[in-house]
C-alpha cells in the first residue's frame, strides 16, 4: 500500500464530502451514484478506504461543517462501510451499509423528483452483492448465512419507496430482478409471486414505462418461474420476448436466455435449428435435437447423461428428461413409415415385439408390459391416435393423423 | 410389533411378499446405527455432563420452532425435563401417560418426565435448557417407545412428537450445529417419516388425519434444518453417510408437488446440491422415480421401486402409489381395446397388488368389473365413469414391498 500522510487523507475525505454534498445540492445523478460503488473496488473508493481507516478521527470531519448536515446520517455508516471492506471485514462492511440504504431510502422518499434514481439503482444492487459476500464469509466462520434474507426484506422495503404515483416508479422493475436474483439465491422462489402481482396488476405501474433493459430481465426471471411451474406456452412467451428485446451485442446474455428456452421449445414440439445451437455454443443441446429427429431413446439417454452437470446447475434436468414421451412417439412413427412400405395393407398395426425389437437395437431392455404402458400413455396424452389391444398385444393406430404435431402445444399432462 | 400399530388397522392391506429381495435393500446402515436407540432401557439413568465448547457454534440455521434470536447459551439442566416445570406439571396433573410414576397422573421423575416444547419462550435461564449429552440421552429415551406395544401408535406418536420439538428448541437455543446434530436430526426425521407411514392408516378418523397433517409439517422443516446442518459441517469431497438418503427423501416428497406451493422447486434444488449427494445411488434411485412418475410410466414405477427403495424411501413414497396405480386405469380404461376387457389377473402383476384389493381399487375410481366365463375377473375399458379416488384414506397392499419391523 503507497504510504499516505494524515493530512492527504484528510483532504481526500473532505474531498469525497464535499463531491457527496455537491452532488446533492446540484442534483447531480450521475455523480452521485458512482459514491455507493463499493464492490466494484474503484480506485478512488478504495484509496478513500486507505483514508478513513488512516484518520480514524473523520467524524468530527463531517460534524464541523453545516454543509454535511443533511447527508450525515448516509455518509457516517458508508464510511465504516468503506473502512471494513477495505479490511476484508464483510459481514462488518454489509452491516454498515445497510445502515447507508435506509438513510438514503429516507432522504429519497423526501426528494420530489427520481434525480437520485441511479444512485439508488447502485445501493440496492451494492445491498445484493454485499450480503451475498458476508454470507460466504459467515459461512466460511461456521454461522449462519442469512444476510441475503434480511436484504431481501430491505429491498421490499425500497420497492415500496417506489410504487407510488411519482416519476420514481420506473425503478421499481429494477428492484424487483434484484430481488428475484436473492430470491432464487435462496431458493424461495415462491417470495416472487406477490411482487410479480404488483407489477403485472397495481394500477400505477405500466409495464411498458419500464426502461427495456429491466424489461428483459423481468421477463427472463418470470419466464424462469413458469418452466418450473411446467406452463411451458407462458415460458415461452416470456423468454421469447426477453430474447427478441435482448441487446443483440450482449451474446452471453442471449446464451443464457437461450438455455432455458430451448428447452421450453422442445417441450411445444419446436426444434431450434443447428446453426442457432453452433452460434451461440449450445452444442449440449445437439444430441437432445438429434433424439428428438430420430427418435433414438438411447441417444436422449446418453446425452442427458454426458452433460448431467450442466444441465442440472441451469436447472433444465427436469423438462429436458420429459421428453423421453415425445421420442418414443417417434420412434413408433418410424415404425410405422416402415411397415407401411413393406406391407401397406397392415400398416396401422404395430406389434408390442416389434417395439420391443427396436429399442433393443438401441441397447435398452424393455418388456412387452413396459412397451404396453408406454403406449397406453402415449396414447392417453394424445401422442398418439388409437388404441392397444392386451391380448393380441398390438397397437392400432388411427388411419387418420396417427401422430399429431404438438405445434407449440405442450403435451397433455 | 403389532400391538404397536393403530388397531384398527386393515389386515387385508398388508401381505408379505417372499419374492423381496433382503440384500437389494440399502439401509443395513442406517439400520445398525438406530438400532442403538432401542437398547436404551426406559426408565434408564440419564448421565449428566457439561457441556465442552467445542459442541457449541453459533446459530447456523432458523428452526422455526424459536419464534425469537436467542443470545447462545450453555445449558445446565441435567436432567430430561427441568425441575420446576416437573413439579409444576404435578401440581396440574398434566402427565403424559408415559411419565406418570406407577401410573399415578400427580406423580413423576426426573427418569420420567421430559420437556415439553413451548411456543412462546420468555427469559429462559440456562437451568431451563438441556446440555447436548443430555439430549441425546433423552432422545434416545424417547425413540424407544416407537419399540412400544403397550399403546396405540397414535399415543406414542403424539408424545415423541412434542417432546422431539421441544429437543429441538434446546438444540437452537444453544446453536448446536456439530455432527452430534446431525445424527440426533437423523433421528428425529425418521420418527416423522415412520409416522407419516403409519398416522396413514388411520386417516378416518379426524384426530389421527390432523395428526399426520402436522406430522407432514416438522417432517419438512426438520428435514430442512437437516440438509442446513449438512451444509455447515461440509468438508470437501466427504458425503456424511446417511446424507444421500435423507436427500432422496426431499425429492420423493416432491412426487406430489402441486399440493406444496411453498415449497423450493426441484430443479432449483438440485442447481445448488454437490454432486456427490446428486450422483449417489440413494439420488439416483429417487431421481428414477420421480422420471418414471412425471412420465406417468407405472411400470419402471412399481418394478424399480420393488427393487430398490429403502424402507424410510418407502414410507414417503406409499402415498403416491395410488396415485400412479390411478393414472394407469385412466390410461388402460382410455387407451384400451373395447372388445377385449383387460384381465385384473395381468393388471394385478403390474401394479403389484393384490387381485381382490384391485378389484376394489376399480370401483373406488368409478369402473365396474366383470367376470368371463371361465371365472376371470376382467376390467371393460372405454368406461365413461372414471374418476379418481376422493380422499384417498384406503391403504391397498403393495406387493412388491415386504413389511418389516421398524428401524427404531
Amino acid at each position: 500500500m503507497a504510504y499516505m500522510s494524515m493530512g492527504e487523507a484528510h483532504r481526500k475525505i473532505t474531498e469525497y464530502l464535499n463531491r457527496f454534498s455537491n452532488a446533492v445540492s446540484s442534483q447531480d445523478g450521475t455523480s452521485f451514484k458512482s459514491l455507493f460503488t463499493i464492490s466494484s473496488n474503484s480506485h478512488y473508493l478504495l484509496s478513500l478506504a486507505d483514508a478513513l481507516n488512516l484518520f480514524q478521527d473523520y467524524n468530527r470531519l463531517i460534524k464541523q461543517s453545516n454543509n454535511y448536515s443533511q447527508i450525515v446520517d448516509i455518509v457516517t455508516p458508508l464510511f465504516r462501510s468503506l473502512q471494513n471492506y477495505r479490511q476484508g471485514n464483510l459481514v462488518e462492511t454489509y452491516h454498515a451499509f445497510e445502515k447507508t440504504a435506509n438513510a438514503f431510502i429516507q432522504e429519497f422518499r423526501n426528494w420530489e423528483s427520481a434525480w437520485a434514481l441511479e444512485a439508488l439503482y447502485v445501493i440496492v444492487y451494492e445491498i445484493r452483492v454485499l450480503a451475498e459476500k458476508a454470507d460466504k464469509e459467515l459461512a466460511s466462520n461456521g454461522k449462519s448465512p442469512e444476510k441475503l434474507k434480511g436484504a431481501g426484506s430491505l429491498l421490499m422495503k425500497v420497492f415500496g419507496s417506489l410504487a407510488g404515483k411519482g416519476s420514481k416508479r420506473v425503478g421499481a422493475l429494477y428492484v424487483t430482478c434484484q430481488l428475484f436474483k436473492i430470491y432464487f439465491k435462496l431458493g424461495t422462489v415462491h417470495l416472487c409471486r406477490s411482487v410479480i402481482r404488483s407489477i403485472e396488476t397495481a394500477r400505477i405501474f405500466d409495464f411498458e414505462e419500464f426502461p427495456k433493459r429491466d424489461k428483459v430481465t423481468y421477463m427472463y426471471y418470470t419466464g424462469r418461474l413458469e418452466v418450473f411451474n411446467e406452463n411451458f406456452p407462458a415460458a415461452d412467451h416470456k423468454l421469447s420476448y426477453a430474447l427478441k428485446h435482448c441487446n443483440p451485442q450482449s451474446e452471453a446474455n442471449i446464451r443464457l436466455i437461450l438455455k432455458h428456452l430451448i428447452p421450453v421449445k422442445l417441450s411445444i414440439g419446436i426444434l431450434p435449428k443447428d446453426r442457432l445451437l453452433e452460434r451461440y455454443n449450445l452444442l449440449e443441446y445437439s444430441n437432445i435435437v438429434q433424439a428428438l429427429r430420430r427418435g433414438d431413446l438411447r441417444l436422449l439417454r446418453c446425452a442427458l447423461q454426458d452433460h448431467e452437470d450442466r444441465f442440472l446447475r441451469s436447472g433444465v434436468y427436469l423438462v429436458l428428461e420429459k421428453l423421453e414421451l415425445q421420442v418414443y412417439q417417434r420412434l413408433v412413427k418410424k415404425i410405422h413409415i416402415i411397415q407401411k412400405q413393406r406391407d401397406p395393407s397392415r400398416a396401422h398395426q404395430v406389434k408390442l415385439e416389434v417395439i420391443v425389437k427396436a429399442l433393443k437395437w438401441l441397447e435398452i431392455d424393455m418388456d412387452v408390459d413396459e412397451v404396453e404402458c408406454i403406449m397406453a400413455i402415449l396414447i392417453y396424452k394424445n401422442l398418439v391416435k388409437g388404441y392397444f389391444a392386451h391380448k393380441s398385444k398390438v397397437v392400432v393406430l388411427s388411419k387418420q393423423d396417427p401422430f399429431p404435431k404438438l405445434n407449440g402445444k405442450p403435451v397433455n399432462s | 410389533m403389532d400391538g404397536g400399530e393403530p388397531r384398527n388397522r386393515n389386515p387385508s392391506s398388508h401381505s408379505v411378499s417372499t419374492s423381496f429381495s433382503q440384500s437389494s435393500r440399502s439401509n443395513a446402515t442406517h439400520q445398525s446405527k438406530v438400532s442403538t436407540f432401542a437398547q436404551i432401557e426406559r426408565g434408564g439413568r440419564v448421565s449428566s455432563s457439561s457441556t465442552s465448547n467445542s459442541n457449541i457454534n453459533p446459530q447456523y440455521y432458523a428452526d422455526s420452532d424459536s419464534d425469537s434470536n436467542f443470545v447462545p447459551l450453555l445449558g445446565t439442566c441435567p436432567y430430561m425435563c427441568p425441575e420446576r416445570e416437573r413439579i409444576q406439571r404435578e401440581k396440574l396433573r398434566d402427565l403424559a401417560v408415559f411419565e406418570r410414576l406407577n401410573g399415578n397422573p400427580r406423580k413423576s421423575s426426573p427418569t420420567l418426565a421430559v420437556k415439553k416444547f413451548c411456543r412462546t419462550i420468555s427469559s429462559k435461564c440456562a437451568s431451563d435448557v438441556r446440555p447436548l449429552p443430555v439430549l441425546e440421552d433423552t432422545l434416545k429415551y424417547l425413540l424407544s417407545f416407537l419399540e412400544s406395544t403397550d399403546n396405540p401408535f397414535e399415543v406414542v406418536h403424539d408424545f415423541v412428537f412434542d417432546r422431539t420439538r421441544s429437543i429441538r428448541q434446546d438444540l437452537t437455543m444453544q446453536n448446536i450445529v456439530n455432527k452430534k446434530a446431525i445424527y440426533m436430526y437423523e433421528g428425529m426425521v425418521k420418527f416423522h417419516v415412520v409416522s407419516h407411514h403409519k398416522l396413514r392408516h388411520s386417516l378416518s378418523d379426524p384426530n389421527i388425519a390432523s395428526m399426520h397433517h402436522l406430522n407432514m409439517e416438522q417432517l419438512t422443516k426438520t428435514l430442512t434444518s437437516l440438509f442446513s446442518l449438512y451444509e455447515a459441517n461440509r468438508n470437501s469431497n466427504y458425503v456424511h453417510e446417511n446424507e444421500a438418503e435423507f436427500h432422496s427423501l426431499n425429492v420423493l416428497l416432491h412426487l406430489g408437488s402441486y399440493s406444496k406451493p411453498m415449497a423450493e422447486p426441484l430443479s432449483l434444488w438440485f442447481s445448488r446440491l454437490s454432486p456427490l449427494v446428486l450422483k449417489s445411488k440413494e439420488m439416483r434411485f429417487a431421481r428414477r422415480m420421480l422420471r418414471s412418475f412425471r412420465l406417468g410410466n407405472y411400470k419402471d414405477f412399481f418394478c424399480t421401486a420393488a427393487t430398490q427403495a429403502s424402507y424410510l424411501q418407502y414410507c414417503i413414497m406409499e402415498p403416491y402409489i395410488n396415485e400412479v396405480r390411478a393414472l394407469a386405469l385412466s390410461c388402460i380404461n382410455f387407451g384400451g381395446y373395447k372388445l377385449h376387457p383387460y384381465p385384473l389377473f395381468d393388471l394385478s402383476k403390474q401394479l403389484m397388488i393384490k387381485e381382490s384389493d384391485l378389484e376394489t381399487f376399480c370401483k373406488s375410481c368409478g369402473l365396474e368389473t366383470c367376470t368371463d366365463e371361465s371365472g376371470n375377473k376382467l376390467l371393460p375399458t372405454k368406461q365413461e365413469t372414471f374418476s379418481h379416488p376422493k380422499g384417498g384414506f384406503q391403504t391397498y397392499s403393495f406387493l412388491g414391498f415386504q413389511e418389516y419391523e421398524s428401524p427404531f
